[in-house]
């Protein structure tokens, strides 16, 4: 009776915290979680995908190079950068040394179509891949109410577009110290030789919590007193968990931006206890000053994804990280009256991780930063562009529910895609 | 065995007999229940509302064609629009017959260059079956409307919790015995009454304020505070501070944090100014459409000397050392380095338009040379209209190509124009402040405002040339007009009083539980509106609606007499309930409500952790707690345990806030129970608002952990006679309490049991 009511509380558009599809929370503190972990970088306001993994160098698009000086590594072309980047800033890391590390494992995706061009509606489509809904949740939360519901902190967020579609709590951790502050809730100052309680008391305290939360569950309540209760039962047993945090606590950790984001976010991945993080850097809106603001943050992006990838690599973690990296919008193929470039709705992402085809690029735009459509079964440039697919988000996420295994999870079925039958994409997207 | 013809004549009589009954129901009349609800719910709730009167209005992109609906809130609104519909319906094409109006919305019609709908659409049904209803031919079937009232079956909170919900909530201090006993006696009517008196104590304006920020968050600002103040307008006053004289500090580095202290003070001070504003406003009962009219704004002691007027209006505070005494002053118009950056007035004045001309607000909401004001325009919808014009952005076939083909796409294509008829006229009337970047605030553009941007105005109406310079004020005016603003402000505090914004119509018209979401979002709506009106006949008296919504059964809503399983009526109860997880400010409030003194922790340390905002990076609140949430929530009741018990048992009986009839030495025994029990209910009425009985299952839950655990602490043998070192009464040194019997800590083991409850973590 209980499943059947989380099913209809499902349908009802309620998240219930014991996670879709199980009776209840446990009663027990959940098991580490371990992996695939999910870390998707924004690069927010809108980054300049010919300045990145969508070069041209032709009709006065880019300043900076011309189109002889494209590079490529693999069969993958890239802007170069090395030369209008500052190198010697720490954690700056060119187009040149990212591609040469990363082009074998990067699937590009160019030509996506964002529709329109504003920020705020493209941040929820490019999370979501649901445009005209503010209940979708992004992926990132879609993967860990999917995967790891338990897991205290299954969903990390350090910005950009992070609704939760009720089905999983964010947790927003500023400081990585702070989890290990918290990670010991139950002893003085966190420091496991000293408890507040004995563990007799402990159970016992434990115990009436549990007894009180059974019978609740089975009076008359609001649907959303239900699912507080039920929310705090899970997060107050769940946090213990944290615990296991504290031995991958980075004691010096780094300054940069991305990469103090990464380190919480593969602590806390290390640790079993967090499926899925939302990283996000600002100010990629360059309505002025475009080539100033592109390689001052392009490289700063690609750092800090660099020392993700380091760092997963130092930890154990690497073969089980997938990264995901796009943008809201892309810019104008011409420059405005202050050198800046406005909104462009043709955009790019990048791929990387495990299962994930690399050195590899589906879809293109063409010299006036059009989009080309595609075959929907080759995922090639369609012969006759009037029976090509416009590549939206939502072709894409319904991919990504495929890849990461969630397409079928009752998660995914409560926001789904309706994507007319002639615009589903037949090939694999990430091979 | 009857003929076959006789059958035939005998089947046709019966089966004319059951489409009498069909075709009778068909038959009502214009105006019938069925009908009105079909036109409401369907038509006008599923389709012409969210499809036809995005262009088909005043000002909207078919203004100038002659099917006009009309703006829901206007009274009539409805009946004209049914009339109009139902009009539009009859109108057949002459040649082919067909419905005029299924013709044009699906393009088959010039329709403005538009199918809005598809035949295999939902709407398309709809509108389908209005026409043949209205035709007088058979339709599908009519579903009534869930006849239901909407509160069946919902319990309403106990007078009591409600009122310490509220002087919690607004007066951050727990219920007088005085006002529990006119409760008990009188209900509603004393809540009525007590919240009166609530809303003129200071707690109550401080909530106000902290609400009120967490819509508007002027704070937000990517830069110091006292840069509101441009450099053009303000450079020989703004930075005051750095020339206080601290000399007479001997020590250097007191000297140095005396002031910095200064500057964060002086900070804090510019910060407020918008919601002292609001306070202002409410606590001298002035109508709240100041909020956008105020012809004045709030200075402090500190601030004013940033403005440069201190001098002038320092006789008019209590006390010029109060950096946060505020009182209302008019800005002269800005003076700037040279006279070209002079402001204009025709008054000589800074033209106030309450929280809306604010530097604070416009710095918070800066503009580009590509953005136009247009950021400005969507916070002023969404803040004091209560519209978010980005919250559904239409999909465009080709955005890419839109921006290529036409010159100026906001002005000629129609997925543009759409919006930008819409936003981009206010966005001229903010033309003055047109400084880049947060450079500054008051900035007319070099040049003049954009000549490839529909012009100046508001809804239809252009800003005559002569009302620019007090643009802010002109819009402001129109505002306080718009019923809009009156919703807004009740949708407001609403977000205040539970937490969540208002419900805003469901999306997917085609969900199964469409009807359960869409009864969900008109009840509130009824409701909302309902406050609206009276708020505006009250002459906007802000406080009228806090109470209207304090009262309603939406905020009072608290369980169910009997469980739910139907999906519908679950999809209807959805959103009710107050269930606000306290934010970090709320928790420390109410643990120096319970207590006496607060935890201390929720503040700088772990207040984005615990889901709070700094309202520039972070700026909704955490509604659901994480795993991180639940390690601090266990950190908390054991930490507030540990200091508080023996604390209170220090004190003396009579006062004690948590154990004021017992002592420690009291263990369980057959003598005791009745007066452990009443212990227990007194911690339970404390600290959770709840009012048990003696032999309650709650009660008797936690008598068991106490008795259980001095049980088990006994049996286990010999056990430390005193508290944890770390559990000392503050005052005493190192000295451990004593716990000869093991009930101090019992005790604390019950406080943080309590204290990680529902009742307590939410309210």
């Amino acid at each position: 009776m209980r499943r059947d009511f989380l099913k209809l509380c499902g349908l009802a558009g309620l998240g219930v915290a014991a996670p879709l599809g199980s009776v209840r929370a446990s009663s027990k503190e959940p098991d580490a979680y371990d992996g695939p972990y999910f870390a998707v970088f924004n690069a927010s306001g809108g980054w300049d995908t010919t300045y990145l993994m969508d070069p041209k160098g032709v009709g006065g698009i880019n300043r900076l190079y011309k189109a002889g000086d494209i590079l490529t590594e693999g069969t993958l072309n890239f802007a170069p950068s090395a030369a209008n980047i500052d190198r010697a800033k720490k954690g700056n890391l060119s187009n040149e040394d990212f591609f040469k590390r990363y082009a074998k494992e990067l699937f590009v995706l160019n030509g996506l179509d964002y529709s329109v061009n504003n920020h705020a509606p493209c941040s929820r489509y490019m999370a979501t891949g649901k445009l005209d809904s503010l209940a979708y949740p992004t992926f990132a939360a879609l993967v860990a109410a999917a995967k790891g519901p338990e897991c205290p902190i299954a969903f990390l967020t350090f910005g950009n577009y992070s609704n939760t579609g009720n089905i999983v709590p964010m947790a927003r951790v500023p400081y990585l110290p702070t989890l290990g502050r918290i990670a010991n809730a139950d002893c003085v100052e966190g420091n496991p030789r000293s408890p507040y309680h004995e563990d007799f008391v402990n159970d016992r305290i434990e115990a009436a919590l549990r007894s009180q939360s059974d019978v609740r569950a089975s009076q008359a309540r609001l649907p959303r007193i239900e699912h507080a209760h039920s929310m705090l039962y899970a997060a107050q047993l769940n946090a213990k968990a944290l615990q296991r945090v504290t031995p991958f606590i980075n004691q010096k950790p780094p300054r940069e931006r991305l990469a103090r984001q990464a380190e919480i976010a593969l602590a806390s991945f290390k640790a079993g206890v967090c499926v899925s993080a939302n990283l996000s850097i600002g100010q990629f809106d360059s309505h002025a000053n475009n080539d100033r603001d592109q390689m001052k943050l392009i490289p700063e992006l690609l750092g800090g994804i660099d020392y993700m990838l380091r760092r997963a690599e130092e930890l154990g973690i690497r073969d089980k990280l997938v990264i995901v990296m796009q943008s809201e919008m892309g810019r104008t193929p011409n420059y405005n009256k202050g050198e800046g470039k406005d909104h462009w709705s043709i955009g790019s992402m990048m791929f990387l991780g495990p299962g994930i085809k690399g050195d590899r690029v589906i879809g293109s735009t063409d010299d006036g930063q059009f989009l080309n459509p595609i075959d929907a079964q080759t995922l090639v440039v369609a012969q006759d562009p009037d029976k090509g697919l416009r590549m939206r988000p939502e072709q894409v996420h319904q991919s990504l529910r495929e890849f990461a295994g969630i397409a079928g999870h009752e998660a995914s079925k409560k926001f789904p895609f309706v994507i007319p039958e002639g615009e589903r994409l037949r090939g694999a997207l990430f091979g | 065995m009857i003929s076959r013809r006789l059958f035939l004549c005998l089947s046709a009589s019966i089966a004319g007999l059951f489409s009498l009954a069909p075709a009778d129901e068909l038959q009502h009349p214009a105006g019938s229940a069925a009908e009105r609800n079909f036109f409401t719910e369907e038509v006008w709730g599923k389709v012409a509302a969210r499809t036809c009167l995005k262009c088909h209005k005043a000002g909207g992109d078919a203004e100038d064609s002659e099917f006009i609906l009309l703006d829901p809130l206007r009274d009539g609104a409805l009946e004209h629009n049914r009339e109009l519909l139902t009009k539009l319906a009859k109108l057949r094409e002459p040649e082919t017959g067909g419905s005029r109006m299924l013709l044009k919305v699906i393009g088959e019609l010039d329709h403005g260059g538009e199918d809005v709908l598809t035949k295999s659409s939902t709407r398309y049904r709809i509108l389908a079956d209005f026409v043949r209803r209205t035709n007088g031919e058979r339709p599908a079937p009519v579903t009534l409307a869930n006849a239901t009232p909407f509160f069946e079956g919902v319990r309403m909170i106990d007078d009591r919790r409600l009122l310490r919900r509220l002087t919690l909530q607004l007066g951050a201090r727990l219920p007088t015995p005085e006002e529990y006993a006119a409760v008990q006696v009188r209900g509603l009517a004393a809540i009525s009454l007590v919240l009166d008196d609530l809303m003129n104590e200071e707690a109550f304006y401080d909530r106000l304020a902290e609400g009120f920020n967490d819509i508007f968050l002027t704070p937000g600002i990517d830069d110091v505070a006292e840069n509101v103040l441009s450099y053009e307008h303000f450079d020989k006053t703004r930075h005051w501070y750095q020339k206080k004289d601290f000399s007479h500090i001997k020590d250097e580095q007191k000297r140095k944090e005396a002031g910095w202290e200064l500057a964060r003070h002086y900070r804090e001070s510019i910060q407020r100014e918008p919601m002292e504003l609001v306070k202002y406003i409410v606590r001298n009962d002035r109508p709240f459409t100041e909020l956008i009219t105020a012809d004045y704004i709030m200075v402090s002691p500190y601030s004013a000397r940033g403005y440069g007027i201190f001098e002038e209006v320092k006789d008019r505070f209590k006390d010029i050392d109060d950096r946060f005494e505020y009182i209302p002053v008019r800005l002269k118009s800005l003076k700037g380095r040279s006279e070209k950056t002079n402001q204009e007035s025709a008054t000589g004045f800074y033209p106030h338009a309450g929280v809306l001309s604010t530097f604070q607000y416009l710095k918070r909401y800066p503009t580009t040379e590509t953005n136009r004001n247009r950021l400005r325009v969507r916070m002023y919808f969404q803040h004091f209209l209560g519209i978010d014009i980005m919250q559904l952005a239409p999909r465009v076939n080709d955005a890419a190509a839109i921006s290529a083909k036409y010159e100026v796409p906001t002005m000629q294509a129609t997925d543009c124009v759409v919006c930008h008829k819409i936003i981009d006229p206010v966005a001229g009337v903010f033309q003055d402040f047109y400084a880049l970047d947060g450079k500054g605030v008051y900035q007319p553009r070099a040049g003049g405002w954009f000549e490839d941007m529909f012009p100046p105005g508001h809804e239809g109406e252009a800003l005559p040339e002569s009302e620019r310079w007090r643009g802010l004020q002109w819009l402001g005016e129109r505002t306080a007009k718009d019923p809009r603003f009156a919703i807004a402000m009740v949708e407001h505090v609403w977000y205040l009083l539970s937490g969540r914004k208002a419900l805003r119509p469901p999306e997917d018209i085609d969900h199964p539980l469409f009807a359960g979401r869409q009864r969900a979002y008109t009840g509130q709506r009824r409701q909302i509106e309902l406050i609206a009106k009276q708020f505006a006949a009250d002459k906007f008296d802000l406080k009228g609606v806090f109470r209207a919504a304090a009262l309603s059964k939406f905020y009072r809503a608290d369980g169910l007499a009997a469980v739910a399983n139907d999906p519908a009526r679950l999809a209807e109860l959805g959103d009710l309930g107050v269930v606000r997880l306290l934010s970090p400010e709320q928790i420390e409030r109410k643990l120096k409500a319970i207590f006496g003194s607060d935890w201390g922790r929720l503040g700088d340390q772990f207040n984005i952790l615990y889901g709070g905002i700094d309202s520039k990076e972070v700026t909704e609140r955490i509604a659901d707690p994480s795993g991180a949430m639940g390690a601090i929530q266990r950190m908390m009741a054991n930490e507030v345990a540990c200091r508080q018990v023996p604390k209170d048992f220090a004190r003396k009986p009579e006062d004690r806030l948590l154990f004021p009839g017992i002592e420690p030495d009291v263990v369980p025994a057959a003598g005791t129970e009745a007066k452990l029990r009443t212990t227990i209910l007194h911690l339970h009425q404390r600290l959770l608002g709840r009012f048990d009985k003696s032999d309650s299952a709650e009660v008797d839950r936690t008598y068991e952990l106490f008795a259980g655990i001095i049980a088990e602490a006994n049996e286990r043998g010999r056990f430390e006679p005193r508290e944890i070192y770390s559990c000392r009464v503050q005052g005493e040194g190192d000295k451990r309490v004593e716990d000869p019997h093991y009930t101090m800590r019992a005790w604390r083991a019950v406080v943080t049991y309590l204290l990680r409850q529902h009742e307590f973590l939410y309210e």
